[in-house]
């Protein structure tokens, strides 16, 4: 019988676009659905693709005139091999964070802590955040200042009863719901690492949000990143969520950064993204 | 002068220029807030004056109705011509919460793709770009939206990953210069604008315009898109709605949403469906209806110099009346100036929410 990484594997093998991969089969390639590739089928044309896709500044993303989506930039050098563009991308995190945001009596929030956004020069979020600490922590230990903020910033951003949604906490008094799939991806961030202080509790309190998140979330960007999380945190719900997902497999998956999520959370290649000190 | 359809406006602009975001040298500009340096911050030539557009007012009960001949009848009646053209419908879609009515109701998203098949259209396909989530697939599902555009054999094209086209824009309120829309968007022959008639939380009011935001792919402006907020929310979707230019306008308004819009507010039940082809006019007779001052709006009151007409005067509002139809949405604190009536005469507030 065809394991869930096997099919996925194949499918996503099917919609390459040459050497790389776009957001949907045969589109142009683009760096963050190439980087998950790359890494989930220990593909070499990918991580080619992806060197040479890399900008002077060493980051990796999309221009559209005055806006530069740089999110991709870690997960692109977790894909790449130890050397000098790997060591270029994790500058660049390093030396980009998000612009930091004066608090609002409206949206409030701690301002001393930065993220990291989805385009340069903007604001922090949950995702792109998540994905830097990541790339930080397996890369770049020793960027404490770095891994620091992302952690709190995490834990400034988190819903009331534990997990995330895109990083607002409060609108108008008003709490905001966690969803799936940014509390799965804020979990493969945070994994293995004990939060102290006002940190405390919280990958226990977003393993709980996720519990209740993804049996109704059913998407499969979310049921994939969910499977990553709980492998990575060595849980038990893995199998269940698997089967659910593998049983998705049936509707087409046209969303490839999903499809690489899918193969990278049932594959070898989630090895790569496990951090074990 | 006879006005030019959307499709040559993109493409004469210029300059549209195919292809998807580069993948390119960075140049290290971040983006940059609000500016309005200019008194007319749009190229004049790209916009023709507004004249008087139709907006039609129709009482609608409950989803219940015959929403597939309300419709067909209010497109026609504010002289949509569908003819032969590709459609595309852009309903509101940013999330899901199934203890509200953030999004425009999937039983009016599936009739009103009948009703374009009706009068006409070539094809017509469903298309957004979620501002929240990343898990479209989820938000299609769970708001019911998918069930029903299987039951009528339609299509739905996820704009946050559909190939994307530089448009450049002839409106200035923000320092983006230029926008990076889903091809889908461009493509389209029409593009039906379909919000859902909600208070907004910094802007007053979500309606036609502001429901443009969701044809910018979240790859590229993140989510949320907060590239548009840092740019200024209400300039960003003057100049969204200006690149966009919806040919025409439904709004949703059977329930609405008031208060703390356009996602935790509490549904309203308004009874109307507007229909229109001038998403200024449109708007401004919504805005109305909800019992808000569309000139203290002031998104609204701005893309009425250039992108439409705003002047209710100037409106020929057919179907219903919009004063005898209004149903007062509560509207937070910062907006009470926006409510007609108010004792100080609406006199609005600012682009940052704030008089």
């Amino acid at each position: 019988m065809t394991s869930l990484f096997e099919r996925a594997a194949e499918a996503l093998d099917r919609a390459r676009s040459g050497d790389a991969f776009g957001p949907t089969p045969g589109a142009e390639p683009e760096p963050e659905p190439t980087a998950l590739a790359a890494i989930a089928l220990d593909d070499e044309p990918a991580r080619r693709w992806l060197a040479g896709a890399q900008r002077g500044d060493g980051s990796f993303g999309l221009t559209a005139g005055p806006v530069e989506n740089d999110s991709a930039t870690g997960l692109a050098a977790l894909a790449l091999p130890p050397g000098p563009e790997r060591e270029s991308a994790l500058d660049h995190v390093v030396t980009t964070p998000a612009r930091r945001v004066p608090s609002d009596p409206v949206v409030p929030h701690d301002p001393s802590l930065a993220g990291w956004g989805w385009a340069f020069g903007t604001a922090g979020w949950v995702e792109p955040t998540a994905r830097a600490l990541l790339a930080l922590r397996l890369l770049r230990p020793q960027a404490t200042g770095g891994i620091e903020d992302a952690v709190a910033f995490l834990a400034d951003r988190e819903s009331v009863d534990g997990g995330w949604n895109y990083g607002n906490r409060f609108v108008y008094d008003v709490a905001l719901p966690p969803f799936g799939q940014t509390t799965a991806v804020a979990l493969v961030g945070l994994h293995g690492m004990r939060t102290p202080g006002p940190s405390a509790g919280l990958v226990s309190r977003g393993v709980g949000a996720l519990r209740r998140l993804w049996p109704v979330e059913r998407g499969h960007l979310t049921l994939a990143t969910s499977l990553a999380a709980f492998r990575l945190l060595e849980l038990a719900d893995t199998e269940e969520v698997e089967d659910v997902l593998e049983r998705s497999m049936d509707r087409p998956v046209p969303d490839l950064i999903a499809l690489g999520w899918i193969a990278l959370a049932s594959g070898p290649g989630l090895r790569e993204l496990a951090v074990t000190s | 002068m006879k006005p030019i359809d959307r499709r040559t406006f993109l493409k004469r602009a210029g300059i549209v220029v195919a292809g998807s975001a580069a993948v390119g040298v960075a140049t290290g500009i971040g983006v940059q807030s609000i500016v309005r340096r200019l008194d007319r911050p749009w190229d004049e030539a790209a916009f023709a004056p507004p004249g008087r557009p139709r907006v039609l007012v129709a009482r609608v009960a409950s989803y219940e109705s015959d929403l597939e001949t309300i419709v067909e009848d209010g497109l026609r009646d504010v002289g949509a011509s569908l003819g032969g053209r590709s459609v595309l419908l852009k309903p509101n879609l940013v999330e899901y919460d199934p203890d509200t009515v953030i999004n425009t109701d999937p039983r009016l998203v599936a009739a009103t793709v009948l009703a374009v098949r009706r009068l006409g259209a070539s094809s017509v396909v469903v298309a957004e770009g979620p501002g929240h989530r990343r898990d479209t697939p989820y938000v299609i599902s769970a708001s019911g939206l998918g069930e029903r555009l299987s039951d009528v054999d339609a299509r739905f094209v996820d704009l946050n990953l559909a190939p994307v086209t530089r448009v450049p824009l002839h409106s200035r309120f923000t320092e983006l210069g230029e926008l990076w829309l889903s091809r889908p968007v461009v493509d389209a022959d029409v593009v039906i604008s379909m919000p859902k008639m909600k208070t907004h939380h910094w802007a007053g009011a979500t309606l036609s315009m502001k429901n443009c935001f969701g044809c910018v792919p979240g790859r590229i402006y993140g989510w949320p898109k907060n590239v548009l907020h840092w740019a200024g929310l209400q300039e960003a979707v003057i100049d969204v709605a200006s690149a966009v230019r919806p040919d025409l306008q439904i709004v949703d308004g059977i329930v609405g949403m008031e208060g703390n819009g356009p996602i935790d507010g509490t549904p309203v039940g308004a009874g109307v469906l507007l229909f229109g082809t001038d998403p200024v006019a449109t708007d401004s007779t919504a805005a109305r209806v909800m019992g808000l001052d569309p000139s203290g709006i002031w998104h609204v009151s701005e893309a009425g110099r250039f992108l439409g007409q705003a002047d209710p005067e100037l409106i020929a509002q057919v179907g219903e009346d919009p004063e005898r139809s209004m149903t007062s949405f509560d509207v937070l604190p910062v907006f009470e100036d926006l409510k007609m009536g108010s004792a100080s005469g609406g006199h609005g507030v600012g682009p940052d929410g704030f008089g």
